[in-house]
């Protein structure tokens, strides 16, 4: 990491999980701040300016999917990680389903934490690519309705333009549309950013072009009309399992 | 399993035989005794009222008995000694009960010759017949019924006041009487077959009801199990999370700055992999104890079969070939859940050959689309045996010796998720196949939605 560090507020009630993680994360160059409670978070963002959250779910008190609503209410602005022991999918999709960035599973390698860190950091936008502007449209007004962030390209060129300028993390490609198709596009994306997660969309039954755009590194095909939740969640687990 | 395997409902046959002849038999032996003391009674009875109906006559000066005592004693004994001593000595076996129904029926024509041929001592006849269907057999009912027939036939021809108790019986004597012979065989017959077939059922729902309290301790067992996994497994995977991250900070500093000691890198490896066998059992007994709802996706099949293959641990002496075409039907499918079918199959797979010889993997393909998909993961192994064939899906069965039995009971509940099945089929000594049948796909105009 260049120039100024950035700092975590790292919230876990687990004392040698906090003094570990965080001893790994200022490995990599962050400068780390602890909390052992939802409160002691509160408290320390009153005082500090923190870049980014990552902060345990299950807690005593206030959990962290409290944590992360108040922080959407007092500190919008902060991209909030999550992370969990628990596979209780109830208790990971609260916190998702209402704009976290993302929720890392218990035990993650510390690079997993990095590298989503790193990209919550950006504070990215998803962006949807359809040729009909109406689609892109109502899939980015629902994604923004959650608390995401979101922009709409309709065609190949402004897509391209937007993942140069760095907006994005997240691409939501139809595959079928005119001059050119989603495949097509997904390489060109992924050429300009090989970061980018590409989750491909289709409403026709094409199964050429998905299996082009699997072998290609899309991150996954979903059947139009996709089912927003689903979509979702599939965002947030896209974006920690680079 | 939704469906049963050959080799489990052959098996399920096999044990619902095993209950029946174990019922059989009781009826058998019982039924060998019963007859056994009839037979020493009749002897009995037999040579009293021989005496008493046919006392000795004069023969000059002595007195002799009348030849019926004689043969009471000696013919019935005789027809006694064969059957008594079958049904004490080799109680239950067919062989007896065959010899037994002859005795009786032979007891028959020696009572009739005995009374003169009382048309009331012919039932002795049907008794007997009635008494031998106690063995709920029909065969036992062939031979006796044979034998009636050819004395009454044979008798009334050449000695007719032995059996009808005239000198000129009318010729359609014996037709009548094989005809009442013939008229209560059918019902006896039915009879037997009815009770017959009812020891079956008995057997079978005796069975079956084993197997469901079976299946309600390893439910009972399995929740509890479950519950204790589940909050085992997420116990300790915080301290699994520290000792990781621990690991992960001590084993980059080394790197940088290298210990004197070779051994600390060679440990720090240790460690790595056993924390990462530790997660996996871990998250497998997670799964098992809380199943997910697949999230379906398109995903198409042999990339994520390529995919699996890379992640089953290599063996240089075993081969898997990729055999799923390339323009196979797209299924929508969880991708995370079917690829972990595919690693468990191929891994166990890969496992089943055993290690002093080479040997082949292949996952095939066919179908997809309007029909089902189907997917054999296939392996020239040990193969398996029946006994353990018929267990293989029940969580906690494991024949390795490091196995926690969980990782087929995962499998399977995410197949039954995707209202998928998965079968085996196994030949101790050629090999293994699972296959795995994922629904066709039903969708109305793909096209609509576009």
């Amino acid at each position: 990491m260049s120039e100024t560090p950035k700092r975590v507020l790292l919230v876990d009630d687990d004392v040698s999980l906090r003094a570990s993680l965080s001893a790994n994360l200022e490995l990599e160059g962050f400068e780390v701040l602890e909390a052992a409670s939802a409160r002691e978070a509160l408290s320390i963002l009153e005082r500090e300016s923190v870049d980014v959250v990552l902060t345990d779910i299950r807690m005593p008190e206030r959990s962290g999917v409290q944590l992360f609503h108040d922080l959407k209410a007092r500190f919008p602005d902060i991209p909030v990680v999550l992370m969990t022991a628990f596979t209780r999918e109830e208790e990971r999709f609260s916190a998702i389903d209402r704009g976290a960035y993302s929720v890392l599973s218990k035990p993650f390698p510390t690079e997993r934490a990095v590298s989503t860190l790193m990209r919550a950091l950006r504070k990215p936008a998803v962006l949807v690519v359809d040729d009909l502007d109406s689609q892109a449209s109502t899939m980015a007004a629902a994604l923004e309705s959650v608390g995401l962030r979101a922009q709409t390209a309709t065609d190949a060129a402004s897509a391209e333009t937007l993942v140069r300028a760095g907006i994005a993390d997240v691409c939501i490609v139809d595959l079928v549309m005119p001059t050119v198709n989603g495949v097509e596009l997904l390489e060109r994306l992924r050429r300009i950013d090989p970061s980018i997660v590409v989750l491909v969309v289709t409403g026709y039954d094409v199964p050429d072009l998905v299996r082009a755009a699997a072998a290609r590194g899309a991150f996954l095909c979903m059947r139009k009309p996709v089912e927003m939740q689903a979509l979702i969640r599939q965002i947030a687990t896209a974006r920690s399992s680079a | 399993m939704t469906a049963r395997t050959p080799a489990a409902s052959a098996a399920f046959e096999r044990r619902v035989r095993a209950v029946f002849d174990r019922h059989y038999d009781r009826v058998a032996r019982r039924t060998d005794r019963m007859f056994a003391y009839l037979m020493l009674g009749t002897w009995v009875a037999s040579i009293g009222l021989s005496i008493w109906f046919s006392p000795s006559a004069w023969a000059g000066k002595n007195a002799v008995l009348h030849a019926h005592v004689y043969a009471a004693i000696f013919l019935g004994g005789a027809i006694t000694a064969l059957p008594v001593a079958l049904a004490f000595l080799q109680p239950g076996r067919p062989s007896t009960r065959h010899v037994i129904a002859c005795g009786q029926v032979l007891w028959s024509a020696l009572l009739i010759h005995l009374s003169g041929g009382r048309i009331e001592t012919h039932f002795h006849v049907f008794g007997s017949l009635a008494i031998l269907a106690f063995y709920r057999d029909w065969k036992v009912l062939v031979l006796p019924t044979l034998l009636v027939a050819v004395d009454h036939f044979v008798r009334g021809l050449f000695w007719p006041e032995s059996v009808y108790g005239i000198v000129t019986p009318e010729w359609w004597r014996f037709l009548e009487h094989a005809g009442w012979v013939v008229f209560i065989d059918v019902f006896l017959f039915m009879n037997c077959a009815q009770s017959h077939r009812d020891l079956w059922e008995i057997s079978r729902s005796e069975v079956e009801k084993e197997d469901s309290r079976e299946q309600l301790v390893r439910v009972e067992r399995l929740a509890a199990i479950g519950q204790l996994a589940a909050s085992v497994g997420h116990e300790l995977r915080n301290p699994l999370a520290a000792i990781r991250n621990a690991h992960t900070y001590v084993e980059k500093k080394v790197a940088r700055a290298p210990a004197a000691d070779p051994k600390v890198v060679q440990l720090l490896d240790i460690m790595q992999r056993e924390l990462d066998a530790a997660g996996k059992i871990i998250t497998n007994l997670l799964e098992f104890s809380r199943p997910r709802d697949p999230v379906r996706t398109l995903v198409p099949l042999r990339p994520l079969v390529q995919e699996s293959i890379s992640i089953v641990p290599e063996r240089t002496d075993v081969t898997i070939v990729n055999d799923v075409p390339d323009d196979l039907p797209v299924p929508e499918i969880d991708k995370d859940q079917i690829r972990q079918v595919f690693v468990n199959l191929i891994q166990n797979a890969v496992e089943a050959i055993p290690t002093e010889r080479p040997g082949r993997v292949v996952v095939r393909a066919r179908g997809g689309g309007a029909e089902s998909w189907i997917v054999e993961v296939a392996d020239d192994g040990s193969g398996i045996d029946d006994e353990a064939l018929e267990k293989i899906f029940h969580p906690l069965f494991s024949t390795k010796v490091k196995g926690t039995g969980l990782g087929l009971a995962v499998v399977t509940a995410m197949v039954e998720r995707h209202g998928a099945t998965l079968s085996v089929q196994s030949h101790v000594g050629t090999g293994t196949t699972f296959t795995l049948v994922l629904p066709a796909t039903a969708r109305a105009d793909a096209a609509a939605a576009e």
